[in-house]
């Protein structure tokens, strides 16, 4: 099992990078979403 | 966009989402169970098999950029310019993961993290340039000028990547030569089953840049339309 550390390591910032990278996507796109959502409603609300 | 459409997308979205996901997968069964482990390195050389999908990911990432900048520099369409800009991201990220995984690599085989020959150092400038792409595009002032430069620069930047893939065959470095692309062909200089599981991964890689690309333009999308109903209350108030 000589080097399984740095194939461990490897394996966490691979998969752990791409999970954040897509969390973060999506919290961005909700946040987007929500601003969205209530600008409309803002717009629909004065006419 | 009719309601139909929006659902026609959604299935469509669902449908490359369950994709990617087996094709991850089935990279994983491949990598850990089904691929023998190499000779002479042991089971560090697994790391191979996501250290280059990850640089096939960026390259191909950055040629997006590459294309997408020249067309909006030519079309003057913003289309072209969200496209760039995601792909620049996603590019970065996986760029990123290249640079962080090869010296995890290279630690045990060559004894040292980092050195400074031609192939790791262009594969830094080119991390470098994304990033200061990026950085270009994150300035407060929007309009079209700061579009235009980034795209020069997402041009540019492409024109390093053919100076990365020779480095090995220019200059006497530690990086190894390419065992994919060889003088006797494609996939030649490794065993068969080495060479499935980096197609396995690969594909999976490409399937995942796809479906972030996906997440990403649509974000982009909204920030414009945010942009420009907010543009709108502005002049009806």
């Amino acid at each position: 099992m000589h080097n399984l550390g740095f194939l461990f390591a490897a394996n966490v910032f691979v998969w752990g990078g791409i999970i954040y990278y897509v969390y973060t996507l999506k919290q961005r796109n909700r946040a987007l979403e929500k601003d969205l959502d209530l600008l409309k409603e803002t717009l629909s609300k004065e006419g | 966009m009719s309601p139909d459409v929006v659902e026609e997308k959604e299935e469509e979205s669902n449908a490359l989402v369950w994709l990617t996901g087996f094709a991850l997968l089935a990279a994983m069964i491949a990598i850990f169970i089904y691929v023998p482990t190499e000779r002479k390195e042991g089971l560090i050389q697994r790391i191979m098999y996501f250290h280059v999908p990850c640089a096939w990911l960026s390259f191909f990432a950055f040629f997006v950029v590459f294309i997408c900048s020249i067309l909006f520099l030519w079309k003057k369409d913003r289309e072209w310019d969200i496209y760039a800009h995601a792909s620049a991201e996603i590019g970065v990220v996986f760029c990123s993961l290249v640079l962080i995984t090869g010296p995890i690599w290279a630690r045990p085989v060559w004894g040292a993290w980092w050195v400074w020959d031609a192939r790791l150092t262009s594969t830094l400038i080119l991390w470098i340039i994304y990033v200061s792409y990026l950085m270009l595009r994150a300035q407060s002032d929007a309009g079209s000028m700061r579009a235009r430069y980034a795209a020069v620069l997402g041009i540019v930047g492409f024109l390093n990547i053919p100076f990365i893939h020779f480095s090995v065959l220019w200059w006497r470095t530690f990086h190894p030569q390419s065992k994919v692309i060889t003088n006797e062909g494609i996939g030649k200089g490794m065993d068969p089953s080495m060479l499935a599981t980096l197609g396995i991964s690969l594909c999976a890689f490409t399937l995942l840049y796809f479906l972030l690309m996906g997440e990403r333009v649509r974000q982009e999308k909204l920030k414009d339309e945010i942009d420009r109903l907010k543009r709108e209350k502005l002049y009806s108030s």
